[in-house]
């Protein structure tokens, strides 16, 4: 089976840990995260008939991606980084956050997430994403679990 | 006779009086100044009655002033704590190894003695072909460190290359990621000379750890672990991860499962 590293990072009350307990059935407690800054998971998926194991490293949130330890990024294959849509300043560190993650694991695959789709209208949800500069990858809602297998799946067939 | 002269006349015999009466006490007086103004008189005067109190106090110490040495005694303790323990530390330290090397030197005859009186077929058989003293293993099965986990990681991932185990543990995919999630942690918290982690300890357990370029390995280990033994196990992966690297050469064309037969051959004991 093949194992791949991937990292769910962004600002911090984005909802990372939330798209995390969704994704996967809990085994480590949150207390990792406020003890280590981080927590790791793993989950097996099937794709394309191939069998694959995704081993995903739940970072705690930082104002900025540079004050998070580099080895945590280290030999990642994919990336979420996650912004809160009801919060924009979230998404205006996202081009200097995704910039320096592409410089210090460039191999790796960066998906573009905007989360908490359930606190957005429809027409605040479209006014949003057209104020994004970046292309988001995936609108979710960890709170009702809306695109969140499917963001994983597309991850995961980027990776194979 | 005038009243002046009257007066001088009684002024006189009153000095007189005086003479007739103090001439004693003066007398008494001016000895006194003289044996308090002289060392050596005063030595022996007072010589013995400190000497009758130093008697009194050898008899009497403890029920006079066991109270105000206690307090005094309790207070420079509090004082001077630390430097009490760097004081004692050392010789403590001596004293325990001393301690324990006669309890181990007891043990270890007594276990000479066991095995003179009982027998055991498969011990015997296991000191003949190995070649290791039946009190040897007598110790090792009474004073046992087990290897119970070894894991191969990939230093930057926190991949799991294989593992080994004589127990069934969570998930070892997720271990080997804490894991170098914790390593990475310690090193990027307190590295200043890239150093590595190179045990975490919890209770009885040690995890010993050993960095390589591109992995590491971790080995869990149960019970008391001597400097020795660890000193010793250092070499032993040492030279596993030289021989693996071998293996390794190609990137891994070697599969986890035949990597996992050699560390359990090699480490664990079953």
């Amino acid at each position: 089976m093949i194992s791949k590293k991937i990292i769910l990072t962004g600002s911090f009350g984005v909802g990372k840990t939330s798209i995390f307990n969704q994704f996967i059935f809990q085994k480590f407690s949150d207390k990792y995260l406020t003890t280590i800054g981080v927590k790791v998971n793993k989950k097996t998926m099937n794709v394309k008939g191939q069998e694959l194991s995704l081993l995903v490293w739940d970072i705690a949130g930082e104002v900025t991606q540079d004050k998070v330890p580099t080895s945590y990024f280290l030999g990642a294959s994919g990336i979420i980084y996650v912004m809160d849509l009801s919060r924009p300043l979230t998404f205006d560190k996202a081009e200097e956050d995704t910039k320096y993650l592409k410089n210090l694991i460039p191999g790796a695959k960066l998906k573009l997430v905007g989360n908490k789709k359930d606190l957005l209208t429809e027409s605040e949800l479209a006014e949003t994403v057209a104020n994004i500069k970046l292309p988001i990858d995936s609108i979710t809602s960890a709170k009702t679990g809306e695109n969140i297998l499917e963001l994983f799946t597309s991850l995961a067939e980027d990776l194979i | 006779m005038t009243q002046g002269n009257h007066i001088r006349e009684d002024e006189r015999a009153l000095e007189k009086l005086k003479d007739i009466l103090l001439n004693k006490d003066r007398a008494e007086l001016e000895e006194l100044r003289s044996i308090l103004n002289n060392q050596d008189k005063l030595s022996e005067k007072v010589r013995p009655i400190i000497l009758s109190h130093f008697d009194f106090l050898k008899e009497n110490f403890s029920s006079e002033y066991e109270e105000i040495v206690n307090t005094l005694i309790d207070k420079k303790l509090k004082q001077s704590e630390q430097e009490l323990l760097d004081l004692i530390y050392p010789s403590l330290g001596k004293m325990i190894s001393k301690y324990v090397a006669l309890q181990m030197t007891t043990l270890k005859e007594s276990i000479e003695s066991s095995v003179k009186s009982k027998f055991s077929i498969g011990r015997s058989i296991k000191s003949m072909f190995t070649g290791v003293k039946e009190s040897d293993l007598i110790i090792k099965d009474a004073v046992v460190s087990t290897i119970e986990e070894v894991y191969i990681i990939q230093r930057d991932s926190g991949l799991l290359i294989s593992s080994a185990s004589n127990q069934d543990s969570m998930d070892r995919d997720v271990i080997a990621g804490m894991l170098t999630a914790i390593k990475s942690f310690v090193e990027d918290a307190f590295n200043k000379d890239a150093q590595d982690l190179e045990m975490i300890e919890y209770g009885s357990y040690k995890i010993i750890i050993r960095s390589y370029y591109s992995f590491y390995i971790a080995i869990a280990v149960s019970g008391a672990f001597s400097a020795t033994e660890q000193f010793e196990l250092g070499t032993k992966i040492d030279s596993f991860a030289e021989y693996k690297m071998k293996l390794f050469k190609g990137k891994y064309d070697i599969s986890s499962e035949e990597i996992s037969l050699l560390l359990e051959q090699d480490f664990i004991q079953k």
